[in-house]
């Protein structure tokens, strides 16, 4: 038998040589190819997105992101290459699919996880020429724990607090049983801060709107352990959504990639419940069970894009390599000038939509500002001080969840 | 005497049986290449396209190269491995986990030896412990089968279970990046750690050397001495080994061990080489595509090279496909994959039947 | 009713497997079909329960002639076949391997557990509806299969070798339900290569050998007459010079051997340096795990085994190797030889050598010496598996070191020809010259009283005290072969 096995290699071989000789001769004649050298005009950016483009959440949010750039400036074209994670795509690294947009002439690379931040640096340090812009890192950031000085490196990030706390605010208007849930991800500084600032916003809107003692608050998040369900590895996020409804939450705040919250939220609604869910990411999120959403809160990542693209394009640089981009209050929602996009769902009630407008305008003008004490961690031992206002180092790295809230603070292990 | 080293040493088959047998053979290759081939029309690409975005990804910059190289390597010493392990009748499927716990033991002693030793000591006792790591866990999977009575599919399967899961558990536990714990893995060695490349490619010229010392190594064990000999012989028939007197057991043993070695290897230049650090998939699948390679050169030692080359291009230059073409998508490898593998043991098996008809 | 084959031929490829084939069963009766294994009895009724398909002759049911291509159309006639091995589904229940096979689109699961209930008491056998059928015993996998069977309105009923491997007391019940069901007017087919049995159980008995009929005859009738019609001619006189040395190679004592279904115990034996033992005895009594035993691949239960004086009960194989045990196969190419390797490549396993690397021109030139010395037409690098048996049996040989101070042997010259025995045997005596005890295991009582020196029997469990080859008569050898000593 081995003897027909060689041949059958030898000649599988051949056919292969063959093939790659008439494919030789063919190239240059076939459509692009990464040598191509890009027309003078046009100016090429990478993008390596961790997850699928077409998720309705994060990664279609940058996808949409370079869209939208590319419809403003017509020369600018972008590389996209999605699903670049180890369970996708074996033995390959984001660092690597940087170099081949590199390869094809990429000027601008961007990463669009937290989990690329190894990659973003070596790429940003094997090719100085080009720049590498980092999405939720913060390498770049002079004040942070971790700063690298790599000039060619850019973290960009849209300041989501607010918008946790406008949701949060949603969220305690229209509980009735004073219980919200929340189906959180993985615990990390990041998830930390989105879930204290929903927490704050849900605990001042209580007392302020709903003129009732914070003490009768009941915020609780679970944490499924990572962004969307893996069978064995995470909690289920349908399980976790269903004991929140059937254990009296009335309002369930979804800050995983997945819709598990609201589909969840049908079921029990049509078991005779009253619940309702606020969404978040993307704002198709809350098309799903349409009359149960409250709301959803989203980035609008294009508007950065454009900035950087264009300023890179201009000079070779950025005036500051750490982006921590903020709404734009006075033109709310305006996709062309606000990195951070709310949407009202049906379920929101027409009070409480003039009293979260209220809200807003607050968090706007600066009346109302949540991240000043007195506020105590979760244990018990003081954030802050009487009258001190958070910086955003304290802010970025949130080492726990806060005093009055439920939930594990970090992880188990 | 004729030289051993020639792949087959059989009896010259009748000059009927040979040609028929080609037949089949590449006939179920065509028959992949055609399938496809026809694939991509149906999506709408043109098949010479493919091919031509598959050679330019792989081998158009030196960037690529390298990664070829380098997945090349990983996935040579996997092969050469699991030559002995097929050989000896085994299918060893814990071969992810062998590379797996081989990548934890070099990262190990990375972290424990660090900044205190030499750097190159430090890396070489770090691929040292890869390897040990490795053999620990072949043999435990062999121990499994043997005494255990545990067929080695089920206990290699089970085996990689756990051993992923002590990846992640390191990961995500005692190995922690300061700060938070992410899927991306530990913190990355200083470079000082890290293998000398050639240029600025990813390839290094220290895996290239292990993996092809390891591919020979297997060639001359497997081709010229007893133990090969002796190890084909119980992979043939356990039985009539056992009752000509080979120490089946021990054999069996040594095949797990020797195999979880170098995929231990493996795991090591993962670490050192490749990644810098210790991520929940470090094995990358290249395991599984060690057992493709050596199932499709039917075990033969000697055309692992080329299929495993072949097989590295493929994965590296299919990145490219969507950059490059609109309609294909880079798991379009895995599709050529699975079919040439298909069509091999499907032709084998035709051939087979024919010749025992 | 009436069975009639009719000139039955069956070729598979040069075997002539049934040739001219005529027999017949009468209803009520209970008629055995004899014969060493490979004569064609079991070919000839799994052509008449539809399994295989003859080349030419007929079947007559009840003087008409029928036509049965499958097991379906063998079951429309009536004529139903119990396998040696039952044909069940192992994860079903009881019932349900009743039920399935049965016609309808429907299960009637409690006429169904009645009607099985009903046949199963009616047989005295006893059977639970709901057990798995992977939790029962051969035995009571049968007694369902025929149950099932005569569900199915079975007239004519098959057993292809039904007393191997069930019980005693499960024998009994088998041969119970059988008289009464042949008492109620079936037919009954009992093939069987155990005299006891056919003697035991049927009216009649049709013996075959090499797929010929050779006789009938009515039971009871004497067992020498059915032994003669089984293995042929009168037996073959001695032909060995006398080889025995006084010393002792191989002593047994109060041995205990485990076979698949008995305990085998040999009370005494002492084997001579030089002499040859025959083991004798319808296939499946035995021989074959006395020869493993006796080589250290399967361990005594109990007893004392001495090589050359030296305790070796409980020793690992590698220890009777050592020592000088030297087994050789009745399956060549399953236990023997390895499928896939060289001659030369057989000869560098058995090479006396400690060295790592292969040693080319030490295996070239014994490969070279054993061809010639051996006579095996191949080449050193011809595959064993593409050997004549001859040559392979051949190889075998060469393979065996030497000195060795026992060889055991199965069927050390089954399928050769006359030429390569005769050669075979000749190799071996010179063996025994030197020393050597040789125990062989043979069908052919020919070649057991032509080289023994002495004969052991083995029969119903039991292994007869060594006889003396020259004193040996066909009647005595048949009791024995029969079970009667």
């Amino acid at each position: 038998m081995k003897l027909h096995s060689s041949l059958t290699l030898i000649s599988m071989a051949v056919v292969v040589l063959l093939l790659s000789a008439c494919t030789a001769t063919v190239t240059p004649a076939s459509p692009p190819s990464p040598q191509l050298q890009p027309a003078a005009t046009e100016f090429r950016v990478g993008m390596v997105v961790v997850g699928p483009e077409n998720d309705k959440g994060w990664n279609e949010a940058h996808v949409s992101g370079a869209k939208y750039v590319m419809e403003k400036m017509p020369n600018v074209k972008f590389d996209i290459v999605d699903k670049v994670n180890p369970g996708d795509r074996p033995n390959v690294k984001g660092a690597q699919v940087a170099d081949d947009l590199i390869a094809r002439g990429a000027k601008l690379v961007i990463f669009n996880s937290d989990d690329f931040k190894d990659d973003a640096l070596e790429i940003a340090k094997k090719h100085p020429d080009v720049m590498v812009v980092h999405v939720s890192g913060d390498y770049a950031w002079p004040e942070g724990k971790n700063y690298k000085n790599q000039p060619n490196l850019i973290n960009y990030m849209v300041k989501m607090e607010p918008g946790w706390m406008i949701a949060g605010c949603a969220a305690a208007l229209e509980t009735k049983a004073g219980r919200i849930g929340t189906v959180g991800p993985l615990i990390n500084e990041e998830t930390r801060r989105y879930a204290v600032a929903s927490y704050l916003g849900a605990r001042y809107c209580w007392e302020k709107y709903r003129q009732r003692d914070p003490k009768d608050l009941q915020f609780k998040v679970t944490w499924i352990g990572f962004w969307f369900n893996i069978p064995g590895v995470t909690l289920d996020p349908t399980k976790v959504a269903d004991d929140f409804y059937n254990g009296g939450f009335d309002v369930v705040m979804n800050a995983i990639d997945t819709p598990e919250a609201a589909v969840q939220a049908r079921k029990a609604a049509d078991a005779g419940k009253a619940v309702k869910y606020h969404h978040y990411d993307h704002p198709s999120g809350c098309e799903l069970s349409a009359d149960l959403c409250i709301g959803v809160h989203s980035y609008n990542w294009g508007l950065g894009y454009l900035n950087i693209i264009k300023q890179v394009m201009e000079s070779g640089k950025v005036s500051n390599n750490w982006i921590w981009a903020e709404a734009d209050w006075k033109n709310w929602n305006n996709p062309d000038s606000s990195a951070l996009l709310y949407t009202k769902g049906k379920a929101l009630s027409d009070e409480n939509s003039k009293l979260l407008d209220q809200f807003i305008a607050g968090l706007g003008d600066g009346s109302i500002d949540l991240w000043k004490g007195p506020l105590n961690f979760q244990d018990g031992t003081p954030f802050l001080k009487e009258g001190e206002r958070a910086t955003d180092v304290q802010i970025w790295y949130m080492p726990q969840l806060l005093e009055g809230m439920e939930g594990q603070s970090v992880p188990t292990n | 005497m004729a030289a051993t080293s020639q792949p087959s040493h059989a009896a010259a088959p009748s000059a009927a049986v040979l040609p028929l047998s080609l037949v089949y053979r590449v006939g179920a290759l065509v028959a992949a290449l055609a399938f496809v081939g026809l694939l991509i029309l149906v999506v709408g690409e043109s098949p010479l396209s493919v091919l031509g975005a598959l050679i330019s990804g792989a081998f158009g910059t030196a960037d690529q190269l390298g990664r070829v190289v380098n997945t090349l390597t990983v996935l040579l010493l996997c092969a050469a491995g699991l030559v002995f392990t097929f050989n000896a009748g085994l299918y060893n499927l814990g071969i992810e986990g062998q590379i797996t716990v081989g990548a934890i033991a070099t990262t190990l002693v990375l972290r424990l030896l660090g900044e205190a030793l030499p750097a190159p000591l430090v890396i070489a006792s770090g691929i040292g412990f890869g390897l040990l790591g490795g053999m620990g866990w072949g043999l435990l999977a062999g121990v499994l089968k043997v005494y255990g009575r545990v067929s080695e599919i089920f206990a290699g399967l089970g085996l990689n279970f756990v051993a992923q899961g002590l990846a992640i558990y390191l990961i995500f536990g005692p190995w922690k990046r300061p700060g938070v714990a992410s899927t991306s893995g530990t913190e990355p060695f200083p470079e000082s750690l890290w293998l000398g490349t050639f240029g600025r490619t990813e390839a290094t010229p220290v895996g290239v050397v292990l993996a092809l010392a390891a591919l020979a190594l297997t060639i001359v064990v497997m081709r010229r001495t007893y133990f090969g000999l002796r190890l084909r012989a119980v992979g043939l028939n356990l039985r009539a080994a056992h009752v000509l007197g080979i120490p089946a057991t021990r054999q069996l043993l040594a095949a797990f061990a020797l195999c979880g070695a170098l995929a231990g290897v493996g795991g090591a230049l993962q670490v050192v080489g490749n990644f810098h650090r210790l991520i929940p998939t470090i094995s990358g699948g290249l395991g599984f595509l060690g057992l493709l390679v050596v199932m499709l050169v039917n075990f033969n030692p000697w055309f692992v090279l080329p299929v495993a080359l072949f097989f590295s291009a493929l994965n590296v230059g299919s990145l490219q496909l969507p950059l490059v073409l609109r309609n294909v998508d880079s798991t379009l490898s895995g599709v050529i994959q699975g079919t040439l593998v298909l069509s091999a043991l499907i032709g084998r098996g035709l051939d087979q039947r024919r010749s025992r008809a | 009713m009436d069975v009639e084959l009719i000139h039955i031929h069956k070729h598979f490829g040069e075997v002539h497997a049934n040739d001219d084939v005529c027999v017949r069963f009468r209803s009520g009766t209970i008629h055995g079909l004899l014969g060493e294994n490979g004569a064609g009895k079991s070919t000839l009724v799994k052509i008449l329960s539809g399994y295989i398909t003859h080349d030419s002759g007929d079947i007559a049911l009840d003087g008409k002639l029928v036509s049965i291509q499958t097991p379906t159309d063998a079951i429309r006639h009536g004529i139903g076949m119990l396998h040696q091995d039952p044909l069940d589904f192992p994860s079903l229940t009881v019932l349900e391997n009743f039920m399935a096979g049965g016609g309808g689109l429907w299960l009637h699961r409690r006429e169904a557990r009645r009607r099985l209930c009903e046949i199963a008491s009616s047989l005295n056998f006893s059977l639970d509806p709901d057990a798995h059928v992977s939790e029962l015993t051969v035995g009571e996998r049968q007694q369902l299969e025929i149950v099932r069977l005569l569900a199915l309105g079975v007239q004519v009923l098959i057993l292809d070798e039904p007393t191997t491997g069930i019980s005693a007391v499960q024998k009994e019940q088998l041969f119970a339900a059988l008289r009464q069901l042949a008492a109620d007017g079936r037919t009954i087919i009992f093939v069987s290569h155990k005299l006891e049995d056919v003697e035991a159980l049927c009216d009649e008995v049709t013996v075959m050998r090499q797929g010929r009929v050779v006789g009938s005859a009515a039971i009871p009738c004497s067992p020498a007459q059915l032994v003669e019609m089984m293995f042929g001619k009168p037996l073959a006189p001695p032909i060995k010079p006398p080889t025995a040395r006084e010393e002792i190679a191989l002593e047994l004592r109060e041995a205990l051997i485990r076979t698949n279904t008995f305990d085998l115990h040999v009370p005494h034996l002492a084997v001579r340096c030089g002499e040859v033992l025959g083991l004798a005895g319808l296939e499946g009594s035995g021989q074959q795990e006395f020869l493993a035993a006796c080589s250290g691949l399967i361990p005594l239960r109990h007893g004392s085994l001495r090589l050359n004086g030296r305790e070796m009960a409980h020793r690992p194989y590698h220890s009777f190797m050592r020592a000088g045990v030297c087994y050789l196969p009745a399956d060549r190419l399953r236990d023997g030889l390895i499928g896939g390797l060289t001659i030369r490549e057989h000869v560098a396993l058995r090479a006396p050598t400690r060295s790592f690397f292969l040693d080319e021109p030490l295996n070239a030139r014994l490969t070279m010496e054993a061809i010639r010395v051996f006579n095996i037409r191949g080449q050193p690098n011809t595959r064993v598996e593409r050997l004549s048996g001859g040559n392979q049996q051949r190889t075998q040989l060469a393979l065996m070191p030497n000195p060795l101070s026992v060889i055991c042997m199965e069927h050390p010259t089954r399928g050769l020809d006359i030429e390569s025995a005769l050669w075979i045997w000749q190799l071996l005596i010179a063996r025994c010259q030197q020393g050597t005890a040789i125990l062989f295991a043979s069908s052919d009582l020919d070649e057991i009283t032509a080289y023994s020196d002495r004969v052991l029997v083995f029969s119903g469990g039991r292994v007869s005290e060594p006889l003396d080859a020259h004193r040996l008569t066909a009647d005595v050898l048949g009791h024995m072969i029969g079970g009667k000593f």
